[in-house]
């Protein structure tokens, strides 16, 4: 974050001017200051990152250890780094989460003495509460406490005695750690995940995890139970990394790509795909006529001050009706605003707004009720509880 | 052999000759195309269609009227006799008037933005073909058939928009060669005018309020009809069209009147 010296406001590390003034922004503090086509490398994600969250881990090997070490130890919920960050809706806190229906059935004892449901993440992020009851194990698919001896995941339905050798010696550790019952040594070679990406089902209840681990997890069809089912992801869709500094996304080429839930306003650069409830829109500029060599000018409507174009996707290299683009914003919606979607009941009345701001234009979502996603460009880091859709699914990123 | 007409007498002499073998004048070295195109004004009392070209300005008052007294008038905006210096929308060399079987012809010479002539009665639009209403630069696009979805080399399938069948897209295009507006039209017909049509115009002064209309038959062929507009409905022409009295082209900016007597 940029904030605006002139005004106050916060504004993304690649604007130039800031959002709420107008105003020049300054490159914010130096390995911040990532521009949009920039490649956000290992130790600028981090970086950029810690910007975010304050209390953030060293970086360093040594670092990451002690921050693993102080992770594992004991601490008062309110105390968790990740969970402070003004930016974070309070509903996405893990320790908020409801109860995960599909967890409920494997957690072992501590279930039914729990009625309102210990999040599952909690279960596997915190070692350190009392185990008692059955020996427990990780699903290696979905990072859900797995009760030894059981063929399957109660989570996600992975295959539990199937599971190959090297996952099975990680298991073994998982084991002696739930199983111990007093506080274990933290050791670096615990290999909780870091994370987990929550199935947010059509409905809006979860449907199972899939775990993100210390560095990068591959997101696709056929890797794991969550992705099988759809047709609409590739079979090396997206990575995820995670550190101890953040978690990053990146869009393997994938067909249908990497769409992140927008929570503020952002920068649009011409052939920007965003989603809209069910339409897939393409966003670009309008540029102004340029004579040939031999001084010919294309022929053509004189342009009454049209900027941009949104494109209605509706095939593989096909586009369907096309809106120009003008004046200062343009409000996208099913009943009101000036691009209008009426047969699409995913798209609330007012849903969005492109504007035209010193030369950027800005898509910002209007608080619409199911969001608006941005197509992924390039690597990016997300912050904890992003909604990120992949394929025909959305998911909530949690990560510590 | 093929032969060329003296300058002098006007005597065909064979191409490589290098003197007049009537008159004996000096001859220019052969490969003179132009030359031989000058020389043909000569006959051009003979040329029984005599016409002239009008160039119509604002609020219909004519401007400066062009003979055809030749067998060829190019157009453009640096060469040929019908000369336009100050129309960026013109070719260099953009279009030629000529006579073929004694008829006019207009003939596009492969400008970048054509030829377009205004339509009398209703007229089929080839797939691509670019047609003027008022100031609007517009396309007709039939939608291909839905093959339904297809996955890719890796099995995954396209995510796109919902389907909503259409059968063709009205295109506008900007000058520059932009898309401006995509109008996806699930009817057999498109109206296009100013005001309580399927697609209006609202700023621009020179559209009607009916303007005009398109219909795509069974076949899929669309047909584009003028409603009586007060400016007309002009579709680009491909290649060349023979001009009739009355026939209004444009050319660039330029709105000529063809006018034979």
């Amino acid at each position: 974050m940029i904030t605006c010296k002139s005004c106050g406001k916060e504004n993304q590390d690649h604007y130039k001017f800031c959002l709420g003034c107008g105003g020049k922004l300054e490159a914010a503090s130096a390995p911040a200051a990532a521009t949009p086509g920039a490649t956000a490398t290992g130790p600028s994600a981090m970086e950029i990152a810690r910007t975010v969250l304050p209390p953030a881990p060293v970086a360093t090997a040594a670092g990451e250890l002690q921050a693993e070490a102080n992770r594992l130890a004991p601490k008062p919920k309110g105390g968790i780094p990740w969970g402070d960050s003004p930016k974070m809706p309070p509903v996405m806190s893990p320790f908020q989460l409801p109860p995960n229906p599909l967890a409920t059935g494997n957690r072992g004892p501590r279930v039914p003495t729990s009625p309102t449901g210990t999040p599952a993440l909690e279960a596997v992020l915190a070692p350190s509460a009392p185990a008692a009851g059955p020996p427990m194990t990780t699903c290696p698919t979905c990072g859900k406490p797995v009760q030894v001896g059981f063929a399957f995941c109660g989570s996600c339905g992975t295959r539990i005695g199937k599971a190959p050798s090297g996952a099975a010696a990680a298991l073994g550790v998982q084991k002696t750690m739930y199983g111990s019952g007093a506080a274990p040594t933290p050791s670096p070679a615990v290999a909780a995940p870091r994370g987990r990406l929550v199935l947010i089902r059509p409905d809006g209840t979860e449907g199972g995890t899939h775990p993100l681990h210390d560095g990068e997890t591959l997101i696709g069809r056929g890797q794991g139970a969550l992705f099988e089912a759809d047709a609409y992801l590739s079979p090396r869709h997206a990575e995820f990394t995670a550190t101890a500094g953040g978690l990053t996304v990146r869009d393997l080429r994938s067909l249908n790509g990497v769409f992140l839930k927008i929570t503020g306003d952002e920068a649009l650069e011409s052939g920007d795909i965003f989603r809209l409830g069910q339409e897939l829109l393409r966003f670009e500029v309008i540029s102004p006529p340029q004579p040939l060599e031999d001084g010919t000018e294309i022929m053509g409507t004189p342009n009454p001050g049209f900027w941009g174009r949104l494109s209605v996707i509706v095939g593989r290299d096909v586009d369907g009706s096309a809106f120009p683009l003008f004046g200062d914003a343009i409000v996208l919606g099913r009943e009101r605003g000036d691009i209008l979607f009426p047969e699409d009941g995913y798209v609330s009345g007012t849903h969005a707004r492109i504007s035209l701001l010193e030369g950027q234009v800005i898509l910002s979502d209007l608080g619409s009720s199911n969001g608006t996603f941005l197509r992924l460009r390039h690597e990016r880091t997300i912050p904890n509880g992003s909604f990120i859709l992949m394929g025909q699914q959305l998911f909530r990123v949690e990560f510590r | 052999m093929p032969g060329r007409p003296c300058p002098h007498c006007g005597t065909e002499v064979p191409a490589d000759n290098r003197f007049c073998g009537s008159c004996g004048g000096k001859l220019e070295p052969a490969a003179a195309g132009p030359l031989a195109a000058k020389t043909m004004f000569f006959g051009a009392n003979q040329v029984p269609g005599r016409a002239k070209l009008t160039v119509i300005k604002g609020e219909g008052t004519d401007g400066v009227t062009y003979q055809l007294n030749g067998t060829d008038h190019v157009a453009g905006r640096t060469e040929g006799a019908i000369l336009f210096p100050d129309d960026p929308l013109l070719s260099p060399r953009h279009a030629n008037f000529t006579y073929k079987n004694a008829k006019l012809h207009v003939i596009d010479e492969g400008s970048v933005n054509g030829v377009f002539m205004r339509i009398k009665t209703p007229m089929l639009l080839s797939s691509g073909a670019l047609f003027l209403i008022g100031e609007q630069l517009l396309e007709i696009e039939p939608s291909p058939p839905d093959l339904g979805p297809q996955p890719d080399a890796e099995g995954t399938f396209f995510y796109a928009s919902p389907k909503r069948p259409s059968k063709m897209k009205l295109i506008q295009r900007l000058r520059g060669g932009e898309i401006g507006m995509i109008y996806r039209s699930r009817a057999e017909t498109i109206s296009i005018g100013r005001e309580g049509n399927d697609v209006n115009f609202l700023d621009d002064p020179f559209i009607s309020g009916r303007h005009a209309q398109i219909t795509m038959n069974a076949d899929g062929q669309v047909t584009l009809t003028d409603l009586g507009s007060k400016n007309g409905t002009f579709v680009r022409i491909t290649d060349e069209a023979p001009l009739n009295h009355g026939d209004y082209v444009f050319l660039g900016q330029q709105l000529l009147r063809v006018e034979i007597t």
